[in-house]
């Protein structure tokens, strides 16, 4: 069984533990960077010197903790190691000069990259609006998250960003776990993310309104018809009771996507909802010949994906263990990600170690929990699981990136660039 | 034999005929279509499907299939190699859309797909152990360590591990240290990895082999996709072992498919009043996407094409075996209503409109029919 903490864990509790490893990488690397600058270029030319440092530099080490201690000694012998590795293969090609400086100018972007990320914050969250924390969660919430009074606002703001972002707004609301959700939870304001069965649904339901609807009498609003399906035709295909739980639950399906059950077997848009699509062109108004105002709907792809997003959103207090940890997970990489684009060139040979899995299960659980926080997300950190069995989910969860958030990245890094040239004209 | 054969196809060309006319009839019913000439432009369109369809012996369907639709995502050939490098090949950010929704198998309302829900994500854990060595190996204990559940027995993961290995055909190497220097005992490694022509195609682009360092690197571009085309290749050689590629729910799933993707390509595109809201909606982009009528989605409409559209897949991928599979039941007709909701990605909604992307495989398809059109009218 997965656990979860136990103790409500403040602010100043867990930014210690993000720093601590990022603290231990930054002086290695930036150790590394003066004994590089201060050898002798030809010296590189002999491996064994390299080893020789490292081996000095492991006797340094007065770490008491032994986790700590293996993991400078795991990331001291990879830095190294990669060095090597790019000395061996381009000595023959570039001068050693040249490969010396570029060493050099690699080993400083990648210190750069980690002060950014050990300074992303502070412990007292003093002056919170003007932190890269702050505000880059603010720039992807903007984005995938919206907040907002209420649905209406939300889904409008979102829908604003679907024409670049609308498969990266669809992936975070489908969790890679979902097979350990259930989707009628005994908490009825208990909300799940989808799961792919839930998500053919809300496809069908999309198609059967645009293909074939019924109209009947708007139930708040006289003289208006608003379309409705039939329940029972969303779920015709589906034989063998596959899937009977999506059927017995799609009272909850349906509000998640801004419908109801009308008369019991019908599937019709809430007043509120018939409103905002109303503005958005996804209902249109049409006068039939006895006056009455029928609304016609002109649903795309994203019309009810969207809406279960910003429900989402708008009640985030209320999120499924398991949206939780995607949403936040997805929040974290991004934010991760995006620095490091931001302050490495592509070509920079230490990527690799920022991309090891030992650095990300170091890094990421902690910044996810940082990000649930009042201030940035406000999701509930309670539901983050903090055990070695989550850890690897972040590996799967980073193996199953979508082309739309490395455009994604590419847009915070842009971002942090003009944060940061913001930052030096005050 | 070949007579028996040809009287077959031709059968199912007739058949696909009369699905044609009462497709027809149903169409002549009703009208979901709101854009104005849309229903009549699928009208013609269909009799114009009737009266060349078979002409040459089915030639539109012969080569649609053979041609363009094997060679894309289900290669016609024993070698493992071939079948993978094509699919590969016919990878688009659009495309890979479709090859994702033939790894989900059907939209099968039964519970066996091809794969299970619960092996989507494990090909994510594939594709992140592949890219933490840098020799393109995985290692059955990094992947037990970077995986496994420490509250489950190990022989769970290692199942499934031994499931993704066969069903990607991964090759495994044995290494064996005498005496390990924890345990002192006698430890056997298994390492995994791609057969040597599958590293070959996947070099430059997928993999980057260091020669000097003798790495092997993956790049930004190997994905989860890299799996499924595997997959896909494995299922596409061993099409006549059923037992091997999972059983007529596979064969089931992958004609409908293909019956939506051939069906998608027929369909005419339609011109829109410049007032249209569609033309001013942000995610509609005139260049790669084409208004097609929406009135072929209506079951009525569907279900006379679509069973005899399978069964010509059918055949022609996997011949009388194949053809044989094809469930022909009440069941199976509601499940294939199902299945024109599919490939939502490239076959989309916007504002109430049904629009097509134009992705590679579709315009190849679409030539094809109107080079034959064309061909007949002028012989005529």
């Amino acid at each position: 069984m997965v656990k979860i903490s136990s103790r409500r864990e403040k602010w100043h509790d867990i930014l210690p533990r993000y720093m601590t490893f990022i603290s231990h990488m930054r002086p290695i690397l930036r150790e590394t960077r003066r004994i590089i600058i201060h050898l002798d270029a030809d010296l590189l030319l002999d491996t064994e010197v390299l080893d020789k440092i490292r081996q000095e530099e492991e006797k340094r080490n007065i770490r008491k903790v032994r986790a700590l201690s293996e993991f400078s000694a795991m990331y001291r012998s990879n830095v190294y190691e990669i060095i090597k590795d790019f000395i061996i293969k381009y000595r023959d090609k570039i001068p050693i000069l040249d490969i010396k400086d570029y060493i050099v100018d690699f080993l400083h972007e990648s210190v750069d990259a980690l002060s950014i990320l050990q300074n992303i914050t502070n412990p007292d969250e003093r002056n919170v609006a003007n932190t890269y924390l702050y505000r880059l969660t603010k720039f992807i919430e903007e984005i995938l998250f919206t907040r907002g009074n209420n649905i209406k606002h939300i889904y409008e703001k979102l829908l604003n960003h679907a024409p670049k972002f609308y498969e990266c707004q669809r992936h975070l609301l489908m969790p890679h776990t979902y097979y350990r959700e259930k989707i009628e939870n005994p908490d009825f304001f208990m909300i799940p993310g989808i799961s792919p069965k839930v998500y053919q649904v809300i496809n069908n339901i999309t198609s059967l309104y645009n293909l074939d609807p019924n109209f009947g009498r708007f139930p708040e609003r006289n003289n208006y018809e608003i379309p409705m399906i039939l329940t029972n035709e969303v779920f015709l295909p589906y034989v063998d009771s596959i899937a009977n739980a999506e059927e017995e639950a799609i009272e909850n399906i349906a509000e998640r996507i801004g419908l109801r059950i009308l008369d019991g077997i019908f599937l019709a848009p809430q007043k509120n909802t018939v409103e905002i699509f109303l503005e958005h062109n996804f209902l249109r108004e049409n006068k039939q010949s006895d006056d009455s105002i029928r609304l016609i709907p002109q649903f795309s792809n994203e019309t009810l994906i969207l809406y279960y997003l910003a429900f989402t959103s708008f009640r985030r207090g209320f999120l499924s263990k398991e949206l939780i940890n995607w949403i936040s997970m997805n929040f974290a990489f991004l934010t991760y990600m995006g620095i490091l684009k931001w302050k490495l060139s592509d070509e920079n040979i230490f990527y690799a170690i920022f991309k090891d899995l030992q650095t990300n299960e170091k890094v990421l659980p902690y910044l996810m929990k940082l990000i649930c926080f009042p201030n940035y997300l406000g999701l509930d950190k309670m539901k983050i699981r903090d055990s070695v069995q989550y850890r690897k989910e972040i590996f799967n969860f980073i193996g199953s990136q979508i082309d739309n958030l490395k455009d994604l990245i590419e847009e915070i890094a842009i971002y942090c660039e003009t944060i940061d040239e913001k930052n030096k004209n005050k | 034999m070949i007579e028996n054969q040809d009287r077959t196809w031709k059968e199912l060309l007739q058949e696909f005929i009369k699905g044609i006319d009462k497709a027809v009839d149903e169409l002549e019913k009703r009208d979901v279509d709101n854009i104005p000439g849309a229903k009549q432009a699928l009208l013609q369109r269909l009799n114009n499907m009737k009266l060349h369809f078979p002409t040459n012996e089915g030639e539109i369907f012969i080569r649609s299939i053979n041609d363009k639709i094997q060679n894309a995502f289900f290669p016609d050939t024993q070698d493992f190699t071939e079948a993978f490098e094509k699919i590969l090949k016919s990878r688009t950010h659009e495309q890979d859309f479709i090859i994702n929704e033939l790894l989900n198998g059907f939209v099968t309302s039964k519970a066996k797909a091809i794969a299970l829900g619960t092996q989507g994500p494990i090909i994510d854990r594939m594709v992140e152990a592949f890219s933490k060595r840098n020799d393109f190996h995985i290692v059955d204990h990094q992947f037990f360590a970077m995986f496994g559940d420490p509250n489950k027995p190990r022989s769970y993961i290692k199942k499934q591990l031994e499931e993704l290995v066969n069903m990607f055909g991964l090759i495994s190497k044995e290494f064996v240290v005498e005496k390990d220097k924890r345990t002192s005992e006698r430890k056997v490694y298994t390492f995994y990895t791609f057969p040597d022509e599958i590293l070959k195609i996947l070099e430059e682009k997928y993999i980057i082999i260091d020669d000097e360092l003798g790495h092997a690197y993956v790049s930004e571009e190997f994905d989860r996709t890299v799996f499924i085309c595997m997959f896909l290749a494995n299922v596409a050689i061993n099409r006549d072992d059923l037992e091997k590629i999972g059983g007529p729910y596979t064969v089931n799933g992958i004609c409908a498919i293909f019956a939506l993707v051939l069906l998608l390509s027929f369909m005419p595109k339609l011109s829109v009043d410049e007032t249209n809201p569609i033309l001013r909606d942000p995610t509609f982009n005139e260049q790669n996407m084409s208004v097609i009528p929406k009135s072929w989605m209506m079951k009525q409409v569907l279900e006379p094409l679509f069973e005899p559209l399978i069964k010509v897949v059918a055949y022609r991928l996997g011949g009388g075996l194949w053809y044989s599979k094809i469930i022909d039941s009440e069941i199976n007709k509601k499940i294939h209503t199902q299945i024109r909701f599919l490939l939502r990605d490239v076959n989309k909604w916007v504002l109430g409109q049904l629009v097509r992307v134009e992705i590679p495989i579709f315009i190849e398809i679409a030539n094809i029919f109107t080079e034959i059109t064309i061909g007949t009218n002028s012989q005529e």
